[in-house]
């Protein structure tokens, strides 16, 4: 198929173009480099929006090869060297930002670089793939779909988006064919069938320019020197400038999809155990080319991207498939993209649900439960069996979240909303008795009365976002809830949504209604976070005076707690300390606390003391006990 | 506040609706369910219209008589409604009892059909 004219039957191409664009609903607003060559500004490619389509003409270029000699690097690019790339129907190269040209200009010189010795790569037919729209599919899943439907196996090679578009490349005709015949074949989640162009193209970027084997050579050796083996970590900042790789003409532009994968190459054979991989200040547009490490690097847990060019957090969930535990992200162009530093964070977070530090500051976490047995988790999440696994992580989940809400600062809770959430709480309010004073102390805080068809008029109070969620849970009057007399009814888990209320009976332990008995019904909305968290989403809280039964039963089971546990005010940190206590430690929260209190909350103090006592027996089995 | 949200709306018609159906035509009320329902009656769990309707035809309650004292409804994630009644319940000449009943809302085709239903009485039987 023909596709390079010289622009004579450019309003056919508009057409094509047009109603392309009218079927994906493009913009064309967003641009973004490719990850391919730099061009210089006079070499203008045609990129799709009619403005500049008028303007200039559709070049035809091809590239010419260029043996390179080692003195000749600085090879400037000027109208006579006539740098020619080949253009196919999708505006493939896009105009990059001028401004970000200049320090690139001098050393953009396009090596071609052919395989001396075995299989010429290049000579064979290329193949470029393309699914419209495919941008809105994840990457494994588009692949797995498309290889589960194709006939022939096939290595995706340059993986990469072009505005909503998903390409790669092929060799081998017969490939091409296979993938050809697979057009409107495969179903995405709506139903819609998805497209597959299938164009003859130039050898793909990364395989055309491979490092020479002694390149490959001397960039493991470079690697192996900002190797840290006992952290396990490569530091790969401002790696172009490197002088090892000066010294030896090696330009490793890490942009450019050959150099990115001969990086990836070198870390998959040689540091497979990498756990933190530092990619700062090295100009990153976009993530395509890095996307590939996720299968290569399965350690890897410590991210550092900053002072890059990413514009959009698109490019992070490229990266979406890696675990990571810290990433630091700042003096990229995405951070000034929002409006506030907790959209930003919660935006990372939504992308990376595990992780703990973003830019150096640690994150809060849901409260999250020691769930011994993750994988039975997931298996329940279509069924309607509610599966003890289920069960235990709710009460776990009550547990510490009533731990923290009798014993410190409620602003512990933080974390345990999510940033959207609703809380709203409601006392009942008899209009025969006013003056019901005993629930004045939840009454004083109504935002709106409401009159509603019952004759009966309601208190009530709708709090959204966590933040202000908590300040409020602050001033409602210290509690303590008898865990014994919850009851919790679950209905409904599905993968994003569990459901559960509860209801009991607690004791005001302040003020005038010190003593005092409530009964209590709550409501929870939660989503499950990471492997064994909920984030609640809605919190819905009543309260009442206790019957005189109730009052009677409440607290009438002794609950085995030592004996310095008196309810008093906790800090968040002293919160945090005996939460991580009791996870390493493995005794309950309780047992916890009176370890860090008798070790003058010592932290390494009271972990040595309690191996010490374990080795000797003489911890009480109570002390590992979790409560009902 | 001169207008009430429209969760807010939806609650309160919703609930009114059913406790309307369930005194006086118990059988209207698998129009408020779907086969996507699931329905938590004082801890049995139950799934999907029929067995729903099944349990709600069944149980023993022949005269009700009820006093609502809280009503309240919060937007829930995925454009659902979240809300929970309180009050009391005095069933078959028994005394009266403390009960809560959760709903979740969502928009199916135009209407609003309950997705999951949690119903307890309150008994004293802490400890």
């Amino acid at each position: 198929m023909e596709y390079n004219d010289d622009g004579s039957s450019s309003q056919g191409k508009k057409n094509y173009q047009s109603s392309f664009q009218r079927s994906c609903g493009e913009e064309n607003s967003n641009y973004k480099h490719s990850g391919y060559e730099p061009l210089p500004s006079h070499v203008q490619l045609d990129d799709g929006n009619s403005a500049m389509r008028d303007a200039h003409k559709d070049l035809q270029i091809r590239h010419t090869p260029t043996t390179t000699q080692g003195n000749n690097r600085r090879v400037k690019l000027n109208n006579e060297d006539r740098i020619y790339i080949t253009v196919s129907r999708e505006r493939t190269f896009q105009k990059r930002k001028v401004e970000d040209r200049p320090v690139w200009k001098d050393r953009t010189t396009p090596k071609r670089e052919m395989e001396e010795n075995g299989q010429d790569e290049t000579s064979s037919d290329w193949f470029k793939i393309t699914v419209p729209c495919g941008r809105k599919y994840d990457k494994t899943w588009l692949l797995n779909s498309i290889q589960s439907h194709c006939s022939v196996p096939f290595t995706p090679v340059d993986f990469h988006y072009v505005r909503k578009h998903a390409i790669f490349f092929v060799q081998d005709t017969g490939t091409a064919s296979a993938l050809r015949a697979i057009n409107y074949k495969i179903c995405d989640e709506e139903n819609k069938k998805i497209r597959i162009f299938v164009r003859h193209s130039i050898v793909p970027h990364s395989v055309q320019n491979k490092l020479r084997p002694e390149q490959m050579k001397q960039l493991k050796r470079t690697m192996n020197k900002r190797y840290d083996f006992s952290q396990q970590s490569l530091d790969l900042q401002s790696f172009r400038f490197d002088p090892d790789l000066v010294d030896h003409d090696i330009d490793m532009i890490l942009n450019q999809r050959n150099c990115m994968a001969a990086t990836l190459k070198i870390i998959e054979e040689n540091f497979p155990e990498m756990l933190s991989l530092n990619l700062c200040s090295n100009r990153l547009y976009n993530l395509d080319g890095l996307s590939d490490i996720i299968q290569k690097a399965l350690k890897l847990k410590i991210l550092n991207l900053s002072n890059n060019k990413l514009n959009s957090t698109w490019e992070l969930e490229k990266i979406k498939g890696l675990k990571l535990e810290e990433l630091r992200l700042q003096g990229n162009p995405l951070c000034n993209n929002f409006s506030d530093h907790s959209s930003y964070v919660s935006a990372i977070r939504n992308c990376f649900p595990k992780l703990l530090c973003l830019d150096g500051q640690q994150l809060l976490q849901p409260v999250t439960v020691k769930n011994e047995t993750p994988d039975k988790m997931k298996s329940c999440q279509e069924s309607y069996i509610v599966s003890d696994a289920l069960k235990n992580l709710i009460l776990q989940f009550l547990q510490q979240y009533y731990w923290v809400y009798d014993h410190g600062d409620r602003h512990g809770l933080l974390g345990a909303y999510h940033d959207e959430a609703c809380f709203s709480l409601t006392i009942p309010f008899n209009p025969k008795n006013p003056a019901l004073s005993s629930l004045d102390k939840y009454s004083k805080y109504s935002r709106n009365m409401k009159k509603c068809k019952d004759p009966v008029l309601l208190v009530r109070l709708l709090k959204h976002a966590n933040n202000d969620i908590v300040d409020f849970l602050n001033v409602l009057p210290k509690t303590q809830h008898d865990l014994n007399t919850f009851l919790v009814d679950m209905c409904s888990q599905t993968e994003k949504m569990v459901c559960f209320s509860v209801s009991g009976l607690f004791k005001e332990v302040e003020g005038v209604c010190n003593d005092r008995i409530r009964a209590f019904t709550r409501i929870f909305i939660t989503t499950p976070v990471g492997n064994s968290g909920l984030h609640i989403m809605n919190d819905q809280l009543f309260v009442r005076e206790a019957s005189p039964k109730e009052t009677q039963s409440a607290f009438s089971t002794p609950v085995s707690t030592p004996s310095s546990s008196s309810v008093y005010t906790l800090s968040q940190e002293q919160q945090e300390m005996v939460q991580a206590f009791s996870t390493q430690s493995g005794m309950n929260l309780e047992w916890s606390l009176k370890c860090l209190e008798e070790n003058e909350w010592n932290y390494t103090r009271a972990g040595h003391v309690f191996t010490t006592f374990k080795a000797e027996g003489k911890i009480p089995e109570e002390a590992f006990k979790q409560s009902p | 506040m001169a207008e009430s949200p429209m969760w807010e709306h939806i609650g309160t018609s919703f609930v009114h609706l059913y406790y309307h159906h369930f005194d006086a035509d118990r059988a209207q009320l698998s129009t408020l369910y779907s086969d996507a329902s699931r329905l938590s009656w004082e801890g049995e769990q139950l799934q999907g219209k029929a067995a729903i309707m099944g349990k709600l035809m069944n149980i023993p309650f022949h005269k009700v008589q009820r006093f609502i004292t809280s009503q309240d409804h919060q937007p829930a994630p995925d454009n659902r409604i979240l809300s929970m009644v309180v009050g009391k319940v005095k069933v078959n000449g028994e005394p009266l009892m403390e009960f809560h009943q959760a709903f979740v809302l969502k928009n199916m085709n135009d209407k609003w059909i309950c997705t999951n239903d949690i119903f307890r009485v309150a008994l004293p039987h802490f400890g």
